[in-house]
């Protein structure tokens, strides 16, 4: 056992932890916020793709665990980026290097709402029995907007999928392992942040003369909303490092298990100010209320947990 | 990065699994369910211990000079895994290895080391931990317990109550007073439990009638060398092994071994096809996982020599959601096993699930620690 990064890892972490934080301002007229439910993340984009971010996971050596530093520490940034399916997703499963950004989506989704969607370059559709990838150059998409920090789009009906390329029944398994570890980055990163932005939120505020994080009733709570970050977190990275599929959905059920109780928590403790556009709050916790459902929410990520872990042959006891 | 057990730890493991397949046939049945400190399991681990001390299998993880083997921390975490899976057959062996003898390396004098050190290696010591006193139990600065000195020792006075393993251990881990007030007054004592003036009279639990006890101390006289380390440094050593307490049991384990038994009876009884009860247990099967990695964070770090930090309570908390989100499955689904006689296994798991947030400090306690620690948020008024 070994929870540290080689020095290659670490190296890479620092890497991109320094670009995000060169890039994470957010864009204002004149001292104000301006008023979005998130922020692109453009430059970000631009100098991640300019220092080669997105091919990690296919340059000799490296792998998912290198791609799971790059979707965990750009997760952090208040400004959104899609690096799961393009750095993590497609090159792991395809090999290539797909037009970016990519967006993931089972069939039902399209009609209804898919993350990255619009702006998309390329699709992977998770078709049950196929996995299909789809050049979004003609298709023609309709943004949404909501209550979501990521941009949205569907179709507004079933598309025609019948020319678009195929990657064959024994990869629907893979597409599910590997977004369902993205899906778990993807939290962990957001409820980190979310929970480190309150903590120092309620270090500041003052409420019956005391600062809000000294009442227990506080603490207590951030506490345990601290444990369900590591928790996902050292979950997906086992999931990364081991290319188990139970690793995986393990690590997207406790994900988004642990998303209700922690966006409720750090919205309480930022109170009023939480609810307004220009504290960056909801740029984090907008993104997990869609994460929440995303590939069909815990009670989906329950059933394969329960299948992959305890499958029809009883146990053995003891 | 690496998450798998490497050739010597699964030697290890296999070994473990060697000694542990000659415990008696009636093991879930007769022991494990009352609980390490029952007087049938207390008994049987000293045959138990001796066995696992004739393959040098108790402290593989300490230095050589002290009876270990030179080996990683990582074994540690093993042994633990594995006895306190199946009802911790050590009995309070384990408080010795874990933490008693880790505090005598560091804090203790060369005579206390030779003093104890082996025995704990050999299996032979079974400890009691004197902490918690009647109006002292997580806030233990209040403690009032004291030792006064006298010309060639320490005369003890006061009560420790609610001690596991009294009735049958050899010696304390005591905390007594012998300064002023608060956690600078507080010391720490090696006491050996026939010690005269010294009165265990046992504290029916709500599980077994031999969980707590009660001890009077009436002018128990103490040599000067029981004293561990310095008058008054009690409390640093207590901040130095309570990392090593509050995740030495390995309680994610038990809790695993108890969740794929709950699996295997719902499925044999035809109920494991409910999709609510699939998500119950796939939901508790990522907590124990969770609490796994985070506790192995930990021992990680000891491996490395690194000083122990935040990760330690997170840890502890996450068993602590782990070892209730199994137990609550065991009383939801199958609440008819959890009676006297019918399922010694899912019992073992639910009787000590209850004690998770209160043993090696509270949950609470815990909670403030994360909100301190790694939170650094601000004390309250």
């Amino acid at each position: 056992m070994d929870f540290d990064f080689s020095s290659d890892q670490q190296a890479l972490g620092e890497a991109i932890q320094r670009i995000v934080a060169d890039h994470r301002a957010l864009p204002r007229t004149g001292n104000i916020v301006e008023p979005r439910t998130f922020h692109p993340a453009t430059g970000l984009e631009a100098a991640l793709a300019d220092g080669g971010f997105f091919d990690i996971a296919r340059e000799p050596g490296f792998g998912a665990v290198e791609a799971a530093i790059l979707v965990y520490e750009a997760g952090l940034s208040p400004l959104v980026l899609e690096t799961g399916a393009s750095a993590l997703i497609a090159p792991l499963l395809t090999g290539e290097a797909l037009p970016r950004p990519v967006a993931v989506a089972r069939l039902a989704d399209l009609t209804r709402g898919v993350r990255f969607l619009a702006e998309a370059r390329t699709l992977l559709v998770d078709l049950g029995d196929d996995v299909a990838v789809v050049d979004m150059a003609a298709t023609a998409v309709a943004p949404l907007d909501g209550p979501y920090a990521y941009p949205l789009g569907k179709f507004a009906a079933v598309p025609d999928l019948a020319a678009a390329r195929r990657l064959g029944s024994a990869r629907v398994g893979e597409l599910r392992r590997l977004w369902r570890l993205a899906l778990a980055l993807d939290i962990a990163a957001a409820m980190q942040a979310a929970t480190d932005f309150t903590t120092d939120y309620v270090k500041q505020r003052q409420v019956f003369g005391r600062p809000v994080g000294s009442f227990q009733a506080v603490q207590h709570r951030l506490a345990a909303d601290a444990e369900k970050c590591r928790g996902t977190y050292w979950l997906a990275m086992k999931a990364a490092w081991s290319g188990s599929a139970l690793d995986a959905v393990l690590a997207a059920l406790h994900a988004q298990r642990a998303i209700a109780q922690v966006n409720y928590d750090v919205h309480q403790f930022n109170g009023a100010l939480g609810m307004t556009l220009e504290h960056a709050l909801h740029l984090w916790t907008f993104r997990l209320r869609w994460l929440v459902g995303e590939m069909g929410g815990y009670r989906a990520q329950a059933a394969d947990v329960a299948a992959l872990a305890w499958p029809d042959a009883p146990r053995k006891a003891g | 990065m690496e998450f798998a057990w490497n050739e010597s730890e699964e030697a290890y493991r296999a070994e473990l699994h060697e000694v542990l397949s000659t415990l008696p046939a009636d093991w879930w049945e007769s022991y494990a369910p009352h609980g390490p400190s029952s007087p049938r399991l207390m008994e049987h681990a000293r045959r138990f211990n001796a066995r696992l001390a004739e393959r040098d299998l108790i402290v593989r993880h300490w230095p050589r000079e002290y009876g270990g083997c030179d080996a990683s921390a990582w074994q540690q975490i093993i042994i633990s895994e594995e006895m306190w899976s199946i009802g911790e057959p050590r009995s309070s062996l384990y408080l010795g290895t874990n933490w008693a003898g880790p505090a005598i390396m560091k804090f203790g004098t060369e005579a206390q080391k030779r003093r104890y050190l082996r025995a704990i290696a050999a299996g032979e010591l079974l400890w009691c931990q004197g902490f918690s006193e009647p109006e002292a139990g997580t806030d233990l600065g209040n403690m009032k317990t004291r030792a006064e000195p006298d010309d060639d020792g320490y005369v003890v006075n006061g009560s420790k109550i609610w001690t596991s393993y009294a009735a049958r251990a050899d010696v304390m881990f005591l905390l007594a007073r012998v300064g002023g007030k608060g956690k600078g007054g507080v010391s720490c004592f090696i006491v050996p439990m026939d010690t005269p003036g010294l009165e265990v009279r046992p504290i029916p639990g709500v599980h077994s009638r031999h969980d707590f006890h009660e001890i009077f101390f009436s002018d128990a006289r103490l040599p000067a060398d029981a004293l561990l380390g310095e008058e008054g440094n009690g409390w640093q050593i207590v901040q130095a092994i309570i990392h090593y307490e509050r995740i030495g049991a390995g309680r994610y384990e038990k809790a695993a071994r108890a969740l794929a038994h709950v699996v295997d009876v719902l499925k044999a009884r035809g109920e494991f096809d409910d999709p609510v009860v699939r998500a119950d247990c796939a939901a508790a099967l990522a907590a124990v996982e969770a609490a796994r990695l985070q506790t192995y964070l930990v021992i990680d770090g000891r491996a490395k020599d690194k000083a122990p930090g935040a990760e330690t309570y997170l840890a502890r908390w996450a068993m602590i959601q782990a070892d209730h989100a199994v137990a609550n499955l065991s009383s939801t689904y199958l609440p008819d096993l959890l009676v006297d006689g019918a399922d010694g296994h899912l019992r073992a798991q639910f009787n000590s699930a209850i004690t998770a947030g209160i043993a090696a400090g509270a949950a609470e306690v815990q909670l403030n620690m994360i909100s301190g620690r790694h939170l650094g948020l601000p004390r309250g008024a």
